[in-house]
């Protein structure tokens, strides 16, 4: 690996193989929109801090048994086994260096100097304050582009709140919608501020970039996670506007369709999808149930009855389903042409034949952690299908890769700088929230 | 500011000269282009003849429509608020894919495109012989992206899909909710509006990649693998120790004094993290109890979470959620609060950011659009960067030194809104203009019923 040259001659046909990304964004939101570039071939060099490393790796001394480590076992170096830190950052490049010291500020300037791309996700004024502004990293790279994604933007009266995924689902009117009939509102499963935001800023980031390439121009994007998640939603900030009503949590239910819920099946927290788009679906669906009797049944024969029986339709498919296996039921009413899916746990996802014979997700292998199974690229390729080049690297595993070849930075040089601690492979410190 | 259209800033769009053909309809592939759109490039919109994009006859409309119109003449403004939201600045044409004028209409549309983005079920634009194996002879360097539930292989391809079976099918689901209750889906359709994103993101690559080698390519987007991408700790719990991750209701997965709470007028979201800031709850929340050490770790916390949340609920229920908000924030904690459409609207950090963008559709009205997802302020030289100090340049960047060296560009910079199309508003420009149809052409194919 030269300066020039690419790092990724194994995958020369890949769409972003001439881009190099700095990448100082820690957590999910960041790291997810690294990782869609990643899995194009773009060259991510992940850069963390020794004492403040991506808390995603989890605490620098954690108690045994949680289980995002393999079998629950830290190990020594916990902050290179944890499955939280290792799905998001396949393919990266991971070094470390400390911005504390002139040295290490002198070995930042050439980084960005040699990059495409700054992206990070401090909260907002801390790259700042630490002298590096847009301004500032464009004297070192003209034609950079930068990410900043705090928040809520970097401007405003709320630019210096901070906020995760958990709480962009709240600031967004999410969590507002979603809930249990009659009751308060729930929090998804995930957090899905962080992956909404990290695809909203891929996209944009890319087509920024095809747009430097055109005219020679660098690019600011703020990134107020805030925005780009009410943007998603932007349909229910109209209806609103249209009909003065706030939405309604309805549980599985919705307004178009009915029945549409989930129902128990057998086994210990089994559970089918059933969604009736149709009067047709309909029918077909409680011929299963209830036989040609449910099935010509005039109350349930419309969208309007169904909607108005809903409860008693979901107290007769519940009887059905309850003593019959979800994978069963699924092939049965798909056959009959009524949209129905498992509700999958882990294990589903990962025994399920439909995602093995699609490669959703990949086996990769970890120095430290072994072979386990991953989330995989999100797409599929005709031309360019990409893979998990490599698993997530541990700390500064490529220090010496990056600063030795990319920098060209003599051996004794590199040694100094690990005897300084501005860069090395063993945490000082962590803060996790 | 109320306009048809809307582009606060004079710069073009990001997308400026790309030509994108869009089959897409309902959620998923509607959000891919209404990015495409929004961000220049020139979307023309397919919808079949006579009903369009069946979305439109979603509501709600802006008067109480029951049962919802079919929109049945060409120009037809039927547009309930998904259509109006996710289509804004697209060109609407319609034509009959059926018909052999209305298929070669749509080659010479392709042949002078970039992209087609198209979400119909698995095969359907093979069957009409518009498949990427046909397309790809009229146009090498065409980016197909086609979006779908499970994808276009597989055993479930054909499996008949609502949002609620891929939340369900992608792994979502089963971890939302509460233990003892059914799994639960998100009020908004997250799936699908976020595989649209990721499509977005894709077709940007193949693009760029279609640009530098001549080359284009087919994308197969599926809604559930889209969903399985981003389980994070779900899946990789799993994957590395066999442990499920479960319904853990409110409460953050593993955590206490972390989720949604009641509080005097709504709801708000309490983060308790990290350990070092969690003394500083016990004062805004006036319980000195909450300073006991055995609540001082993330683990005691959840050994006790019952007795924390009786601790925290009589301070929350006494406060406004916005109060409560800030009185975290101001002391370094990541508070939230569950904002409803009208704190949306009214939100200070929204308003003073010119986040919405007003546009009148004339039948709907006019309303406030959330506005760009990502903000863009293009630089205004590759090769010199501004002047330092107190001089004054042309560049729009200038203002660096007063704004910590941010540029204030405009909300909206290389976005462009305009209001979403009435049915087949846009035939003639396209016909005519684009592909240089005479007018009476235009007339004998709207008498075939092809238009």
């Amino acid at each position: 690996m030269t300066n020039n040259n690419n790092t990724n001659s194994a995958d020369s046909n890949q769409p972003l193989k001439n881009y190099r990304v700095l990448d100082l964004s820690r957590i999910w939101a960041g790291p997810y929109c690294t990782k869609l570039m990643a899995d194009m071939g773009a060259e991510i060099i992940k850069m963390e801090s020794l004492s403040v490393y991506d808390s995603n790796r989890g605490p620098i001394n954690p108690a045994r048994g949680i289980a995002a480590y393999p079998d629950g076992e830290p190990g020594d170096e916990p902050w290179n086994r944890n499955g939280w830190f290792n799905c998001l950052h396949l393919s990266k490049y991971g070094i470390t260096l400390e911005l504390t010291s002139e040295t290490g500020r002198n070995v930042f300037d050439q980084l960005v100097s040699i990059s495409d791309v700054v992206i990070e996700n401090f909260r907002q004024g801390s790259l700042e304050r630490l002298g590096y502004s847009y301004e500032t990293l464009r004297r070192l790279r003209p034609d950079l582009i930068y990410v900043s994604m705090p928040a809520f933007g970097n401007s405003g009266p709320w630019q210096k709140y901070l906020a995760y995924g958990i709480g962009q689902e709240q600031l967004s009117g999410m969590a507002h919608m979603t809930g249990y009939r009659g009751e308060g509102p729930m929090k998804s499963g995930i957090n899905h501020g962080d992956p909404i935001t990290g695809s909203h800023a891929a996209g944009v980031l890319l087509a920024a970039l095809r747009y430097r390439k055109r005219t020679g121009k660098g690019m600011y994007i703020d990134v107020s996670q805030q925005e780009s998640a009410v943007s998603l939603i932007g349909a229910d900030v109209l209806a609103y506007q249209l009909t003065g009503e706030e939405p309604q949590r309805r549980g599985n239910r919705s307004p178009y369709f009915a029945p549409h819920n989930s129902y128990r099946c057998a086994g210990e927290d089994r559970w089918v999808a059933i969604a009736v788009t149709n009067d047709e679906e309909w029918r077909q669906l409680a011929q299963l149930v209830g036989g040609s009797e449910l099935s010509a049944d005039p109350r349930f024969a419309t969208l309007a009855g169904r909607l108005e029986n809903e409860d008693q339709l979901d107290d007769l498919i519940s009887g059905w389903t309850v003593d019959k296996k979800a994978y069963d039921l699924c092939h049965l009413l798909q056959r009959e042409g009524v949209p129905a899916s498992p509700v999958m746990g882990g294990p589903d996802l990962l025994a399920d034949p439909h995602y093995a014979a699609r490669g959703t997700f990949v086996r990769v292998n970890h120095e430290q952690v072994g072979e386990k199974t991953y989330p995989g690229i999100p797409w599929k390729m005709s031309a360019t299908p990409g893979k998990a080049r490599w698993a997530s690297p541990t700390l500064g595993q490529h220090n010496r890769q990056i600063y030795g070849e990319l920098l060209a930075m003599p051996t004794d040089d590199i040694t100094a700088l690990e005897e300084q601690g501005i860069i090395g492979t063993i945490p000082t410190g962590s803060r996790i929230i | 500011m109320t306009t048809e259209s809307s582009n606060n800033g004079s710069l073009p769009g990001l997308l400026e000269g790309v030509r994108v053909i869009d089959l897409t309809h309902y959620i998923s592939g509607p959000y891919c282009t209404k990015l495409m759109a929004t961000l220049g490039a020139e979307v023309i919109k397919i919808e079949r003849p006579g009903s369009g994009d069946p979305i439109r006859r979603f509501g709600p409309f802006a008067e109480a429509l029951t049962p919802a119109p079919i929109p049945q003449d060409e120009g037809s403004t039927v547009a309930g608020a998904w259509f109006l939201y996710l289509n804004t600045s697209k060109k609407s044409l319609t034509l009959d894919l059926h018909s052999d004028a209305g298929k070669d209409i749509l080659r010479s549309l392709v042949s002078s495109a970039q992209i087609v983005v198209e979400n119909f079920a698995p095969e359907t634009m093979d069957k009409l012989g518009l498949g990427y194996s046909d397309l790809e002879k009229l146009n090498p360097s065409l980016v197909m992206t086609s979006i779908s539930n499970y994808g276009q292989t597989g055993p479930y391809r054909d499996w008949k899909a609502t949002e609620l079976n891929l939340y369900a099918a992608g792994g979502l689901m089963y971890i939302t909710g509460e233990p003892d209750s059914e799994p639960l889906k998100e009020g908004a359709p997250l799936a699908q509006l976020g595989a649209g994103q990721t499509a977005f993101v894709a077709t940007m690559g193949a693009l760029m990649h279609a640009e530098d080698t001549g080359h284009g390519q087919h994308i197969d987007l599926s809604i559930a693998d889209y969903a399985t991408n981003i389980l994070e700790n779900a899946m990789m719990q799993y994957s590395y120790s066999g442990e499920e991750y479960t319904r853990v209701g409110n409460r953050g997965y593993g955590r206490a004094a972390w989720g949604i709470y009641p509080c005097q007028d709504g709801y708000v979201g309490i983060i308790s993290g990290p350990d070092t800031r969690w003394p500083e709850i016990a004062g805004i929340m006036e319980r000195e109890e909450l300073s006991d050490p055995r609540f001082a770790s993330r683990n005691g916390r959840l050994m006790n979470a019952d007795e924390v949340d009786a601790l925290m609920l009589p301070w929350l229920l006494d406060h406004d959620k916005v109060d409560i908000f800030k009185a975290g924030q101001e002391a370094g904690l990541g508070f939230g609060f569950v904002a409803t459409m009208e704190d949306i609207l009214e939100m200070e950090q929204l308003t003073a950011r010119n986040y919405f963008v007003e546009l009148d559709h004339g039948a709907a009205g006019t309303f406030k659009y959330p506005g760009a997802p990502i903000r863009t302020t293009s630089s205004t030289s590759s090769q010199s960067p501004p002047s330092q100090g107190g001089e004054e340049s042309a560049s729009p960047l200038t203002k660096g030194g007063a704004h910590g060296g941010r540029p204030q560009g405009s909300a909206q910079d290389h976005w462009v809104y305009r209001r979403a199309p009435h049915l087949g508003e846009h035939k003639e420009e396209i016909l005519g203009v684009a592909l240089g149809h005479p007018a009476a052409e235009i007339a004998r194919l709207r008498d075939q019923g092809v238009i």
